[in-house]
Order: C-alpha cells, then structure tokens, then sequence
C-alpha cells in the first residue's frame, strides 16, 4: 500500500456516495458542456478561408424588405466584384411543417463559383442550369429525405403564396452548409409572378482587401435611395440571427455560473459529510505521525479525484455522444455541427479542478486546525 | 544514575470550558524510566488521559515541562512534532481505532509510510509486527472481520512497527472481555518485559494495573502522595 492507494480506499468507502457524486458532477459538466457547445456553434457558425470573401447586401431596415433586381447590374459591375447572385430565402416546408430545411432562389450559374469550397459536378450544374425547375441540394438534406437525383419534389411557401415543382439535378458536398437547396430565381419570379425584388445579394470579392472599399461603396451608391443596403460579411450576416434571440452569451453565460455554483454546493456538502464521518480518523492519522499539511493534501487529493472522474466522465461523454450522433437531425435543421472542442473540454476539466479543491476547502482546513484531543474526545 | 526517559516538570494544563476555567494537571512532576511500566490510574475527571496525552506529544501543557529523551516536547512545532511522534511514540487506544478500509496489514503499514522504507520494507515490518501479536494469519482481514480482542492487537501492532521508543494506551482494555483482556495485558507485559519498551497505560481496571511495574494514582490533577515515591501497589 502506498499513500495513493490509501486514499483512493479512503475515497471509494462509501461507495454510493462516490457514484451519485460522481454522476452530478459529471451531468453538471455534461450540461456545461452541451451548454458551451451551442453557444460556440451560434457565435462562431462555420466558416472558410473562401466564405471569408463572400458578402450580403439586405435592405437596410430588415430582411424582410426586398432590394430592387435593378440593384444587381449595378453591383455586378462593381470594382471587386467577383461573382454576383440574386438570393432569396424561399422558406418553405416539404410535405410537414417539420420538414424544415434552408432553400434560396438563386442564379444557377452563380452557384458554384459563390460557394467555391463545396464539391459540386460539373455535369449536375449543367443540369441545374439547363433546367429552370431543377434544384442542386445538399447531401445532408438528400439524406435526411432519402432523395435522389432525379427525384421530383414540391415545396409549399410558407412566406410566398407558391409551391415550387422541381426536380433534383445534383447533389453537392463539403462547405459550410450541407443542407441548403437552391433553385432558379427565374423559376421563383415566374410563380410570383415577377415582383422585380430580390431578397438579397450575395457576392463573391475578388479578395480580401478589396472588401472594406467594397461594402462602403456598395452602401453608399444606394444611400438615400427607397431601399437603401446594409452590406456585410457573411459571417456578420450569420451573427445577425443569433443576435434575434436576445444576449444569448449573457444568458449561457448565466447558466453555466449557476450550474457551476450549484456543483460547488453539492460536492462540498458531499465532501463536508465524508469528512466529519472521518474526524477520528483524521485525529488518529495525526496522532500516528500525519502532520495536518498532508491530511490536507490528501482530502483534496480526494476531492480532487472525484470531481475529475466527474470532470472526464461529462465532458469527455458528451464529446463522444456527439461525435456519434446525428445533430442535424436530432435537432431538426438548428444545429449542422456539434463539435465539442479541444478548447471546451479543457474550460469543463479546469471547472471540474477549480472544483475538487474549492469544495474541499472548508472540510479540510477544519480537519487540519482540529486538535488531536477534540477528534479523540469524538471517539470516546 | 541513569536519566529518566520522561521527566515531566512542575507540569500544568487548564482548560476553558465556556467562562469556566478547569485546572485538568496542577504543578505534576514525575519521573519515569527506560523501560518502565506505568499504570496512570485516578477517577474520571483526575487528569490521568489529559498527562498521557501531554506525554505522547498530542496535547500540550499550559506551563511546566515534558522532556522524553532530551526534547522538550513542548517546543516543537506542530509539523516537528507530528514527525516526533511517527518515529517515537506508538499509540493504544480503547476503542482500537483501526482504519476500517484497510486489512490489519495496511492498517499496520500506516504509519510506515510516513518514514523512508521502501514499500518491501514496509511490508516486513508490518509482518513483523503482526507476528510478535501473534495475528500473523490475519494478515488480510478487515478489522470488521476480527474480534475485539483481535483489533486490539493489530493496533497494538500498529503502535509497534515504527519500533517507537515509548508506547502509551489508554484504557487498552476497556471495550475487551475478560479473556481477549487479559491476552491484551499479557501481550504488553511481553513488549515490556522481554522487548524493553517503556509503556505509559491509563486504565481504570485495577487487574490491569497490576500488569505494570508501577501505577501512579492522580486526583484533582495532582499526583497522590504514593506518586512520587513510585511505589507498585
């Protein structure tokens, strides 16, 4: 026996007691975990050194106003334009209102230059082009629906009064986003009947310097017109909808402290109990030779060990059960990754350190200021 | 003439209970050898546990002195002091104390583990230990899995296997039967006897006191006048 080992027995006597620790310790960093996760995955949403160089002129009060298809000449011929294509959100259910999933009219041309990092064929975007009512759709929604190309579906609007008939083309891979469906803005403009409005530009720069001047001026041709731009990265368009659900750092932010709070509350009322029990025990430690420095070395050993078992068992679980599930689908289109990263596992391992010895501080500093003769009084 | 192993000096110890103050040791001078055995008996209340446990380094006096081998055991800090008594006082307790997650091995290695001894070491010594108790078929068992009798024993191990120079007990017998008692004593007796250790014992059971060489009789927290002449009764 050594003195690891002595406090390991020491720490898995009452067995029960170590297991519903353990486990509320490991569902809080679960949770804090999970909780973390989100937040990175809504404030930081996945991005490329391509999608770096992708803009988004909306109207400047909201995205619900449209731009003028006017509009897309004039940017088009802009210095630093690249690609330039008429995008707007369909927003329509496939047979179910839960069969959410993003669709866009576009120009079909445009497509795979603007999303130059996904893997598109070459054939099938001659197909999506050559047919103004076919759709180039991402794998993830291929898979979610069992479609194949070929395939025809109907969409049915649920903010335009329409119901797209189209035929699947392609199928493309890779990129930021596996689960959009584009099809053709003419197709779009001829079942609404041609309203002249785009929902939005995207465009594609020529490269990153050119995009500050880019934005300014593509604001600035349209300033005090009826529908003046707001242009943005893609990125800061993204950040856009996050920021529609409130201070959503500040309310994670909020439970994680109070999830974290709450931990330090049981563990150390868990490790206040173990330790009285064990006040006799301490006393004849100290009494054999255990000076107080290494009785408390060893409670928070102890308390150590068991909130880092918690520690790895919640956030290591949760990085497992996300690498094995399908978040996409579990969540229905809200999430496309979950990944739990290195940088997250390291902040729910430092919580579960910070708490093994904050929750044993009190229990142990009491044990190490105890007299031997008040713990041996306790016994007799 | 030889130097005593413990002289305790004009020793005091008052305690404050509340806004009272209790005198527990009043100016106790003693004496007590090398391989001595000395039974501390007195009523409850007389002072006899609160001097062993000044004695064994666990408590310490409010004035006076207690010099075990030359150190002022008094003056020690309390990280020299626990060192002390690792390495020189072995303890006996009533209710044996043994740590219940341990086998009467482990419980023997404890205080090994404090001092330089490899693990192999450590083990031959807590075996050693076990064997002179005569448990040393009992090496595995949990202290829930042996008598009274038997724990006590292991305990008594326990205070051995540092081979300590003074081995104190209080009322080492007073959760035991009249057999397991007796072996107890017995047992003390041999280590005394035959191994030299000085033992310092507090008990109430006057038999037992008759297993030592001297008993010293306490009452108020003053030794009784027979104290000092150190005569056996």
């Amino acid at each position: 026996m050594n003195l690891a080992g002595f406090i390991a027995r020491n720490a898995m006597r009452n067995k029960r007691r170590v297991i519903l620790t353990t486990f509320s310790v490991a569902l809080s960093l679960f949770l804090y975990t999970v909780l973390q996760t989100a937040l990175r995955e809504m404030t930081q949403p996945a991005s490329s050194e391509d999608s770096a160089l992708r803009l988004v002129v909306r109207h400047r009060v909201s995205l619900a106003n449209v731009l003028p298809v006017k509009y897309h000449a004039r940017i088009n011929s802009m210095p630093g334009v690249r690609v330039c294509s008429k995008f707007t959100w369909f927003g329509g259910v496939y047979q179910d209102a839960k069969n959410f999933f993003p669709q866009f009219a576009c120009e079909p041309d445009k497509i795979a230059p603007l999303f130059a990092e996904a893997e598109f064929d070459p054939r099938e975007i001659a197909d999506f082009i050559g047919d103004r009512t076919g759709c180039i759709v991402g794998v993830k929604t291929m898979e979610r629906f069992r479609w194949k190309v070929g395939q025809k579906i109907t969409l049915t609007g649920t903010i335009w009064d329409c119901s797209p008939e189209l035929t699947i083309r392609g199928v493309y891979r890779g990129g930021v986003d596996e689960t959009n469906l584009f099809f053709q803005h003419a197709y779009f403009d001829e079942l609404t009947g041609d309203l002249g409005s785009v929902g939005t530009y995207w465009i594609k720069a020529l490269n990153a310097d050119v995009i500050p001047e880019l934005i300014a001026r593509i604001d600035r041709t349209f300033e005090n017109s009826d529908a003046e731009t707001k242009t943005e990265t893609e990125r800061a368009f993204q950040l856009s909808f996050v920021s529609m659900f409130g201070n959503i750092k500040m309310l994670i932010g909020s439970i994680s402290t109070v999830i974290v709070f709450t931990m330090i509350l049981v563990t150390a009322s868990t490790m206040s109990m173990a330790i009285r029990e064990r006040m006799r025990e301490i006393a004849i430690l100290k009494a054999i030779g255990f000076d107080g420095k290494r009785v408390v070395s060893m409670i928070v050993a102890e308390s150590f060990g068991l909130a880092l078992a918690g520690g790895i068992v919640g956030c290591f679980g949760a990085k497992l059960l996300f690498a094995n599930v399908d978040i996409y689908a579990l969540t229905q289109g809200f999430f496309l990754k979950f990944d739990v990263t290195p940088h997250i596992l390291a902040g729910g391992m430092l919580i579960a350190a910070v708490l093994g010895v904050t929750s044993c501080a009190i229990p142990a500093l009491t044990a190490m200021r105890a007299t031997i003769v008040a713990g041996l009084r306790e016994l007799d | 003439m030889q130097t005593p192993m413990v002289q305790i000096r004009a020793l005091s110890r008052r305690f404050q209970q509340g806004d009272v103050e209790v005198l527990a040791l009043d100016r106790v001078t003693l004496d007590i050898a090398e391989g001595d055995f000395v039974a501390l008996m007195g009523p409850s209340g007389s002072g006899k546990s609160t001097l062993l446990h000044i004695i064994a380094g666990i408590d310490r006096p409010t004035s006076g002195q207690c010099i075990v081998r030359d150190v002022d055991v008094a003056t020690l800090s309390e990280s020299a002091l626990a060192n002390w008594r690792n390495s020189h006082v072995g303890f006996v307790f009533q209710t044996f104390n043994l740590i219940p997650v341990l086998t009467a091995l482990e419980n023997v290695e404890l205080p090994l583990l404090l001092t330089g001894l490899s693990a192999a070491q450590r083990r031959a010594h807590a075996e050693a230990a076990l064997e002179l108790v005569g448990l040393s078929d009992r090496l595995r068992h949990l202290p829930r899995q042996l008598s009274g009798g038997q724990e006590q024993r292991v305990a008594i191990a326990r205070a051995l296997a540092t081979d300590p120079t003074l081995l104190v007990a209080d009322e080492p017998t007073g959760n035991l039967d009249a057999r397991a008692a007796q072996d107890v004593l017995e047992l003390l007796e041999v280590l005394n006897r035959e191994a030299g250790k000085t033992i310092v014992m507090v008990t109430h059971d006057p038999k037992a006191a008759g297993h030592a060489r001297r008993i010293v009789r306490l009452e108020k927290g003053e030794l009784s006048p027979d104290a000092a002449a150190g005569l056996a009764t």
